[in-house]
Order: C-alpha cells, then structure tokens, then sequence
C-alpha cells in the first residue's frame, strides 16, 4: 500500500525537524514494515513551465515550428516543437537539457539535449503529457498536443518545477501489505496517521461522522445482518461523468490507483483516506428504487465489467435490486449498475461486510479487490459514518450543483469495543521492566483505547476500529505497549542457564555422524532432492506406486507422488552429473513416506508411515569395483558413527538392484537396508548411459546408537606376529566367506589381498591371494612353529575348501 | 717407504674429495682400506723392514688409515648433507595431489554451525516429521479459519484429504511451528529446543523463491521470561556462527502464533549497515521473524498460559546460506548439482 505523506500531513502535524527517512524508520520498528521511501518529483527534474513569447514557422519543415521560451533564465530559449496546439504566450510543460523524458510515452526515458532540427537550433523540448508523466493528470486529446497550462487553467510560475504545478511533489511510503495482514484499521491514510500521532505524541485531527438528516429514506433490506451489519445508501443527483480535479487525480495515482472519472474517483479517494470502501451505482439502474442485501439464489449470475460471468450459489452475498443481483458484495459491482457517460444520479453505497464471507468470495470467484482486501481484515462498522460524510463533503466540492435527495442508515449490528483486562503485575513480568502508570495510560490513549486503573489492573476498552479481531486478548495489549516504546528501548536479558541436565541425544548425534562419516571420510557430497519425485526415476527404480502417497496439486503432473524410497532421487542425480564427473559419490538423508497409520503426537491424527532413510550412490566405470566401495562404506559405518554393527545377508531384492549383484544390510536380526549395483533397466529408464552405479539404502531408525564412544582397547602383541602371504587356488564356487570361515580361529589376522582369473588360472577355477598373521600369545614363534601352523592352515583349507596353494 | 706412504695418503685425500656421491665414495674406501689396497701391501711388506723401519712405517701406515677413516667419514656427511631422496629434476610448481574429500550440503552446514551453537546454551535438537495435518500446521497455531494459508494455492495438500478438516486434512508442513506444539505435548515446559527442517509451499519458482526450503526454529518455554532475552539469544547466535558479532533490530511484526511478534533484522554483512543492492539499500535484512508464544498455542500444547510464557525465533536457512556464500539462486539448493556442491568443503 502506497500511504501520501501530503495526505497524511492532513491528518496530523508532524514535528517539522523530521526526515522522511526517520518517519519511514519509526514507521518500520513500531507499525508497519516501510519498503521504500518515492519521493514523487524525482523524475520531473528539469521539467519546468516555460512561457512562449514568440512563435515562428521553422524553414525546413512544415510540421515543425519555432519557439523562443522563456523558461525563468536570463535570456529566451529557441525551442523546435511539433505540437498542434503551441499558442504564443501561453505557459507549457519544458524539459529543458538533463531531464528525462518518456519518447512518445513509450519505452525507457530519454535524456534530453541540446541538438538541432532539420538545422534550427533546439534548447529542449516541449512536452505532451504522456512524455512527462502527466497522462492520467492533464489527459492529451490528441497525441501531437503539448501540455497547456494556461488552457488548462493551471496556475503556475515561469521556471517552476512541474512536479509542484501538479502537485507531484509528494513522498510516498511504500508499505509492506503482509505486515498491515493484522490490522484493518491501517488500509486509510487515516489509520496511519493515527500511529504517527501516537509515535510523535502530536495531536490528531478529527473526522467527521456526521450523516444527512432530513431526508426521505431510501429502501434498504438487510437479509443477513452477520454478514452486513450497516448498510448505508445516498442518492446523488445531477451529477456527471467528468474528470476530477488535479489534487485527486494526483493523489490517486500516487497510491498507485488510477484516475477513471470523478464519480469512480471519489470512492477511491474515500477509500484510501479513511480506509473505508464505497460503491457507486447509476441509480437509474437500480430496478424498483430499492436494495436488498441477500445471498444469492441458486442460477443467479452475475455479469461483470469484463463481461466474466460468475455462478453464484447460496453462500454468495450479493446487493441486489428488487429484480436481480448487481455485485458482489463489498468486492465488485457488475456491469449493469457502472457508471456510464450518460450517468446523471448515483447510489452510493457505504457499508460494512465481515471479514470471512469476504474471503470466501473472493476465494470463490478468484476476485482480489482493493476493496475486499480491506473487509477481509475486519472494518467496524463505525468507520462507515466517516466514510459518507466525507464522500458528501467531496461530492459537494466537485460537483457543486448535485442534490442529495435521499439516505438511509440500516444498522442491524455495530461493532462493540473489545474489553480487556490487564494487570500492572503481568505487563511488569512480560515486559520485563516497570513502566510508570502515565506512560502505560498514555500510549493506550494515543492509540484510541479508553482505561481505567484501579491500583492493580488496567480496565481497557480497544477502540472500535481495533475490536474486530485485532485486539482481543490482554497479549494484544501488551504487544501494542511494546511497540509504542520500542522494542530496542528494552534492557537486554540474558536467559538464565540451566546445569542441572544435560543434553543428550544419541539419535540426533548419529544422525548427523552419518552424514559428517559420508562426506568426510567417505568422499560423498551431500545432495538435496525433493519430496515429490518424477514418475520417471520412480518407475525405472521398479518401486511399487501402489503404496505412495499423493499430492492433490502437486507442483507438476509428474510430481504427483510423494518419495518412497531415495533411490529415484540417486537416479536423477546421476542422470544430472554424469555428463560432468567421471566418477561421483552423492548421498542423501531424507524422509520418505508410505501410506500406512502413524500418529506421532496424537491419537485422533493418523498420517502415512515415515521413514528416516539414508541413500547413498556411486557412479563410475567398474561397476564391480564401484559395489565394493559401496559395501566398504557400510561396513565401516557401525564403527565409526559408533552404532551397533552391520552385517550383510541375501533376503530380498531391492526393486532397483541389479540381478545379482545386491546385499541386505541387517543390523542385529533385522534387515535395515539394501546395497547393490544399480540394475541395467533402471540405469537405461532413467536415461543414464555409458556409467555404472553401486547404492544403497538403509532405515537409520534401524541403527542402534552406543551411548557414547564404545572403541575397545585391546593389548598391544607382546610378542611378534608373523606375516604370511598365501595364493590359492580354489573353485569359482567357493566364497571368500568359506575361505575365512575355515581358517579364521587359527590366526590372529586375516586380510583378503587379490582375486585373479586369466590364462594361467585353469577354468572354473580362481586364484585367491590372503595375507595372515599368526602368533604365540606367550613366546616367539620359532621357524619350526610357523611351519607347522602353516601346514595346518594349508590343510584345513586344503580340507574344507578344496583349495591347492599356487 | 714414508714418502710413499705419504704420497698414498695425498692420493687418496684427492680422491675422497672428489668422491660424487657415496656409492663412489664406499668403493674409494674399499680401493684406499681394503684388503687389496696399496695400504694393505704396504702393511704387508712390514715383515722384510728392519726394526726401527718397520716401527716407524708401521706407525705412519696406521696413522693413513685412521686419517682416511675420519676423511671419509667427514666426506660421507658432506655428502649426506647435500644428498636429495629424489634423482634427477622436480617441477615443484606442479599441483599437489587433490585429496579426495566430499562435503556437506551448505544448508546442513550452516544447520550444524546452528545446532552447535544452541547446543552451547542448552538447547535440545528436535525434529517433526514432513507430513502434518491442518490440526498441527495450522489450528494449533491460532491460524484464522479462512486463513489464506490454509488454501492448497499455498499449502500441498495430500490427495484424498484435501477437503477434509483439522486432523484430517493432511499436508506437507508449510513451516516447522507445528512441531512446537508437537514437542510440548511429549516433553511439557519448560523446555528449550530447536527443531530444523524443511517445509513446503505451493509457489511458483524462481531465483529467489522455492517450493521446498528450510528453516530453523527455537523456542523457548519458562515461567518469567522477557521477550527481550530473545534477541539476546539471536545476537549470541549470530555472533557464534559468523564468528563476529552482528548488530540486530527488533521490530513491530504480525504472525497468528505470535502475541507480539516482532522482526529481527540483521545487519547487512555485505555493506555493515551501509546500503547495499543485497540488503535493497536498508542496511537491515529481514532474516528471523519471532515473537511472543501466542497464549491459544500455548494452550494447543495443554500448558496454562497465565503460568508459562515463552518465545520463537525463525531462522530462514536458505537466505542465510545465500547470504553467507553469495548465493544467487536459491534452487540451486535443490538442483543436486555438483558443480555446485562440490564448492562447499
């Protein structure tokens, strides 16, 4: 919202030693959020009136003519100029060299120079309204016509800036509408100047309410008071469609409305000066001389100004005529009711509609309106009365002629000020401080509150235009004091510790040693997916839709489903970097969800079955050595997150592993997650080409947290242990698990050096290099004891794995 | 005899000089010491001198011996001493081995930098799940009925709940302030916790704006606190994460779970409060929005709010990572892409 410090300074005299910088800030920290401070007449810098004195043919074009300008320097200005309506002696609109202009209203601005035209010196230019800003003020009749000051009766001075003549010369604050969401009361010049007056502790003018008297009444109906609670129509004779005065039009556009004529204008104007939205209707137009505020009736229409036409059912409330409805109520009227040319009386509605059938309307029908942004806030029904009586004030200024022929007021329910207690004792708490009792009575009664103190509690009664739902609770006062002092006003408090307990939370420590075990001793990067995954990654990593949980309007098509897994998500990530890097490792931390019954906080909430998965990939060329990295991951894993360990066995498939190449991973009894190469059609579906990839995927609710560091220490050999390599030679079925199995009690370490197949490896055999260290617990082995250990070694494997030494 | 013995010693003197390296030099020892060299046979030849002779060249030969010893050994350490482990030429400006390291997403980063800071003031870490219903999302937090909000043009909603109400209606969380409410009713007050993660809104993109992002909220929960000791608390963070202090501002703000709520801006680190195009000239960025635990809250989580009062802070994540690094596109977060990642170690 756009708030005119003119307009403002109608309301309230503001101390003169203040910047608008500083209103602006104070503004910022107490009220409302000021997003940028417009100072209106920057751009009309060097655009002056001139007079000219002296108008001449230009010799080389018949279009163009010849202007000696006195512009308020020492001597007259030669200025070419096309205008079709240049009149000697009569004062115009000059940019002189250094301003900027709008080429033809068109485009970005344009720097004006001194240059010739078909070879006639020009000092500047004389403008048209649509090149200097001034289209919607001084409108042109035709696109060659140059502004005309004395035609148009403007009183100005020779050398003066334009922006003063047409009162362009304003500051406009800039203010953020979602801070002023909580109060209705600021949507007006008003309301705002009330805040300054209470920040600056200078007085505020008064408002008139005061309504017609005397006159016949117009018929009003109220069908649904809730929703209507003041409904208020004057009827306006003998007026026209003309355009508004220059200071309306200037203050319109300056909140960033647009002029459309004085009948429509006077209703804006009302509305951003007290907040209070109006509506006119061409009387003639108002079938049976009556209005009947009702909810529509099913297969009623309404036709807009755009033509749309609108369904409207039984929640919607509409302002009818006796016959059929006219507009939406307190958001748009139709087309049938607008002011047309030949519109000679109006209807002027001023009334209050609550706040949530507003926002059912406009949610309904879409219709955002400068007007229901207002009621949807809550305006009370006090603010109406200012609302006529200044709408009759400019009626009777624009249109000195009309006559006001008739007006009612039906008022079925007014606001009531909202009571409120609040006690010296718990403001002194929550404040934090002790503020004397006058400044308390005081900021409440700048703000439009009534109190009373009776030594422990303040009695508060909210001003009207604060009661319809802004305040209503002793917090709500307790913010308005804070901010009236100024929360940076507060002596700071520290917090108070606390040493009796400690914080300690395994789960949330693993969590994050997972991650910090994948990046940083692992070499993983850490990826960010989102939660709604392409169909794509889903189907090719084979996971069952079936169990997936979707979104009613995801963010695309195909977004619809909600994560069940993270492999899809590994999958597009590939997809995205292989072009990139030959190899890379990614992981992700993340939770998934399933359909299923889950409440984690109560009962009567069930949701879909979460679960913290942990996914990680990498991609490469050697699909087989890739797998065994990732299996190295896992496995060191337990040891270095400090979880109870890991093991592998072969359960079930992953949907997205490769035929034979996978693993489950088990933490004590329970699988927990899978590892595997990632399978050929999943690869293909998901576009990934000339790359391999190893993944896995574990439930990290699965892992079992040690309470803290639970590295064993175990005695250093005091004796030394032998080091023996040995190449074996066994059949291609025969595992490294077997081979381990067999002869792991008879050494003190074993490690598992090479696999080899090739032309000196008979078929269906493979060569097995092992690495062991044997020992004497209490003495040196002698050469004779590690021979004989080796032949046993060498004959149990001989024995229970069929393997000859190479 | 002596004369020759001498001339073997200036000799081998010369040729330990110019021994090259200490191969060279241990053959040299060898030729000059060994069993065949001339000092040897000269030593061998003893037995034919007369006695005097033989004393005094005797003498003279061992006297060879032991100064070649201590020539060679001085040479050997010269040697050493000039010695390299490495043959030949070495380009020592060529590049370092790279160590093979991966990183972090910078949001958990600066999440853990968070965590590690609250963590210090004796805060717990929580976490909510992603999915919540209207009841938690939305009707615990005092948001209005007709809350804007609430509509499935903000908020994602799950098919087949759509239409449904309160603990029906289920959703992805629009924020983290739900799980607040969440962590009273399993650990009651007074508490002090934060509780990370991200939420999602129904946006239209672009490079400032995402559908999925991420917050970080604390709240505290006791019987007598100001809400003054909230940016007490936000300036020790800030202080703690950029390793310098930050000035902060408290400001008027609204939201539904709030009563007050305020805005706590931080001073623009790129132009320290000057005015700068990141902070759009204020000096101030809009980082944590607070306030003031709304008494309706209070009693959603079935705590008495005339005895406990407490505060929120909300941090955004994104825009203080984008801030910290220069981040100009906040959907870089979600893209996954390593030439992105890879530049946060």
């Amino acid at each position: 919202m756009n708030i005119s410090l003119k307009l403002i300074q109608k309301y309230v005299d503001l101390p003169s030693d203040l910047t608008y910088e500083q209103i602006a800030y104070d503004l910022t920290m107490r009220t409302v959020e000021v997003e940028d401070i417009i100072r209106t007449s920057d751009k009309f810098h060097d655009i002056v009136v001139g007079e000219i004195k002296e108008l001449r043919p230009h010799p080389n074009a018949d279009a163009l003519r010849i202007c000696m300008v006195d512009v308020g320097e020492d001597d007259l200005k030669q200025i070419v100029c096309g205008g079709s309506n240049l009149t000697e002696g009569h004062k115009v609109c000059v940019s002189k060299p250094g301003a900027e202009v709008v080429w033809h209203g068109e485009g970005e601005p344009v720097l004006i120079k001194e240059s010739k035209l078909r070879g006639e010196k020009s000092y500047g230019m004389i403008c048209g309204a649509t090149e200097v800003y001034l289209a919607d003020i001084y409108p042109p009749k035709d696109e060659r016509e140059i502004v005309d000051f004395t035609e148009l009766g403007v009183e100005c001075e020779v050398g003066q800036c334009v922006a003063e003549v047409a009162g362009l010369d304003d500051v406009v604050l800039e203010i953020d509408n979602k801070s002023l969401s909580n109060r209705p009361d600021l949507w007006g010049h008003y309301g705002v100047a009330r805040e300054l007056a209470a920040i600056y502790k200078v007085p505020l003018k008064e408002l008139s309410d005061k309504l017609p008297e005397g006159l016949p009444a117009y018929e009003v109906q109220i069908d649904e008071p809730e929703r209507c609670p003041r409904y208020t129509a004057t009827l306006i004779e003998n007026v026209y469609v003309k355009e508004s005065p220059a200071w309306m039009k200037t203050l319109i556009t300056n909140c960033g409305l647009r002029p459309i004529n004085a009948l429509v204008d006077i209703t804006n104007y009302v509305m951003v000066a007290v907040g209070q939205p109006s509506h006119a209707f061409d009387s003639h137009h108002v079938e049976g001389n009556k209005i009947i505020v009702r909810n529509a009736k099913p297969g009623e229409k309404l036709v807009l100004l755009d033509d749309k036409e609108l369904d409207l059912n039984e929640h919607t409330l509409m302002i009818c005529d006796s016959v059929e409805p006219m507009g939406l109520a307190g958001i748009k009227g139709g087309k049938k009711d607008s002011i047309l040319p030949e519109t000679t009386s109006v209807l002027l509605e001023v009334a209050d509609f609550t706040a949530p059938g507003i926002r059912r309307t406009e949610r309904e029908f879409d219709e955002k309106t400068d007007s229901g942004m207002r009621y949807e806030k809550g305006v009370d029904t006090q603010r109406v009365a200012l609302g006529v009586s200044l709408s009759i004030d400019l009626f009777r200024e624009i249109y000195p002629e009309c006559r006001i022929t008739a007006f009612t007021d039906c008022y079925p329910i007014s606001t009531e000020k909202a009571v409120i207690d609040i006690t010296q004792e718990f403001l002194d708490r929550r404040l934090g401080e002790v503020l004397p009792q006058s400044e308390i009575e005081d900021i409440l009664l700048r703000l439009g509150y009534e109190v009373e103190f009776d030594g422990e509690t303040y009695h508060c009664k909210a001003p009207t235009w604060r009661s319809t739902g802004d305040v209503s609770i002793h917090d709500d006062i307790l913010g308005d004091i804070a901010r009236l002092i100024g929360y940076e006003y507060f002596k700071k408090q520290p917090l108070k510790v606390n040493f009796e307990h400690s914080v300690n939370q395994v789960k949330a420590d693993l969590a994050r040693k997972l991650r910090e075990y994948l990046a940083f001793r692992c070499g993983f990067n850490e990826i960010f997916t989102y939660p709604w995954i392409d169909e794509r990654f889903i189907k090719a990593a084979k996971i069952d839709l079936e169990k997936s949980v979707r979104l009613a309007t995801p963010p695309a098509p195909e977004l619809v489903y909600l994560r069940s897994s993270l492999i899809p998500g590994m999958l597009e990530a590939i997809d995205k970097n292989y072009r990139y890097f030959d190899e890379f490792s990614i992981f992700e931390a993340a939770q998934v969800f399933e359909k299923g019954e889950y409440s984690p906080s109560s009962e009567e909430e069930v949701l879909p079955v979460h679960r913290n998965l942990l996914a990680g990939a990498i991609a490469g060329k050697d699909a087989k050595k890739l797998f065994f990295m990732v299996k190295g991951v896992i496995e060191g894993l337990a040891g270095y997150c400090h979880c109870e360990p890991l093991d592998f066995v072969q359960k079930e498939k992953p949907s997205w592993a490769d035929e034979k190449v996978w693993l489950n991973i088990r933490s004590g009894k329970k699988v927990i997650g899978s590892i595997g190469l990632v399978s050929v059609s999943a690869l293909a579906e998901s576009g990934i080409k000339m790359i391999s990839a190893a993944a896995f995927e574990l439930d990290t609710d699965g892992l079992t947290p040690y309470p803290s560091r639970t590295n064993e220490f175990k005695s250093l050999p005091q004796y030394p242990l032998v080091e023996q390599d040995l190449s074996l030679l066994v059949d291609e079925v025969i595992t490294w698990e077997q081979i381990r199995e067999a002869i792991k009690f008879m050494v003190k370490e074993l490690r598992f050096v090479e696999e080899y197949r090739g032309k000196q490896i008979p078929a269906g055999k493979k060569s097995v290099m092992l690495s062991i260290k044997i020992g004497n617990d209490d003495s040196t082995m002698t050469s004779k004891q590690i021979d004989k250990k080796m032949a046993g070694i060498i004959k149990v494997l001989s024995k229970k794995c069929n393997a000859e030494l190479r | 005899m002596l004369d020759k013995l001498e001339q073997i010693r200036a000799e081998g003197f010369d040729r330990i000089s110019g021994a090259p390296d200490r191969e060279k030099l241990e053959m040299i020892r060898k030729e000059l010491t060994g069993k065949k060299s001339s000092l040897q046979e000269v030593l061998k030849s003893l037995g034919g001198l007369d006695p005097d002779m033989r004393k005094s060249v005797g003498m003279k030969a061992n006297e060879v011996k032991n100064l070649f010893a201590e020539k060679i050994r001085q040479k050997e350490e010269e040697l050493i001493a000039k010695a390299s482990v490495v043959e030949g030429e070495i380009d020592l400006t060529l590049p370092g081995i790279e160590v093979s390291g991966g990183a972090l997403h910078p949001i958990t980063q600066m999440c853990y930098d968070l965590n590690d800071a609250f963590r210090s003031l004796g805060f717990e870490i929580y976490s909510e799940d992603d999915i919540s219903s209207e009841k938690f999302a939305f009707d615990n937090l005092n948001f209005a009925a007709d809350h804007p909000a609430r509509a499935s043009m903000d908020t994602y909603w799950l098919e087949g709940t759509e239409n449904k109400s309160g603990n029906e209606r289920l959703c992805l969380r629009p924020h983290l302030t739900g799980g607040s409410v969440r962590y009273l009713i399993e650990h009651g007050a007074p508490a002090r916790f934060v509780y990370p993660g991200r939420v999602y809104r129904n946006e239209t993109t672009d490079a400032r704006h995402e559908r999925a992002f991420f917050q970080y909220e604390a709240l505290i929960v006791d019987r007598d606190v100001s809400f003054s000791s909230g940016r007490v608390m936000i300036e020790t963070i800030l202080e703690k994460v950029f390793g310098r202090k930050v000035n902060v501002r408290m400001r008027e703000g609204f939201f539904p779970f709030t009563e007050p709520g305020y805005e706590i801006d931080m001073e623009c680190l790129l132009c320290g409060g000057k005015g700068c195009k990141a902070c759009n000239h204020a000096g101030w960025i809009e980082v944590m929005p607070g306030g003031v635990i709304h008494p309706n809250v209070l009693r959603a989580a079935g705590l008495d709010p005339d005895e406990w009062t407490g505060f929120y802070t909300n941090i955004g994540l994104d825009r203080l990572v984008m801030m910290r690094y220069g981040v100009d596109d906040v959907r870089l977060f979600h893209s996954a892409d390593l030439r992105f990642l890879k530049q946060f170690k």
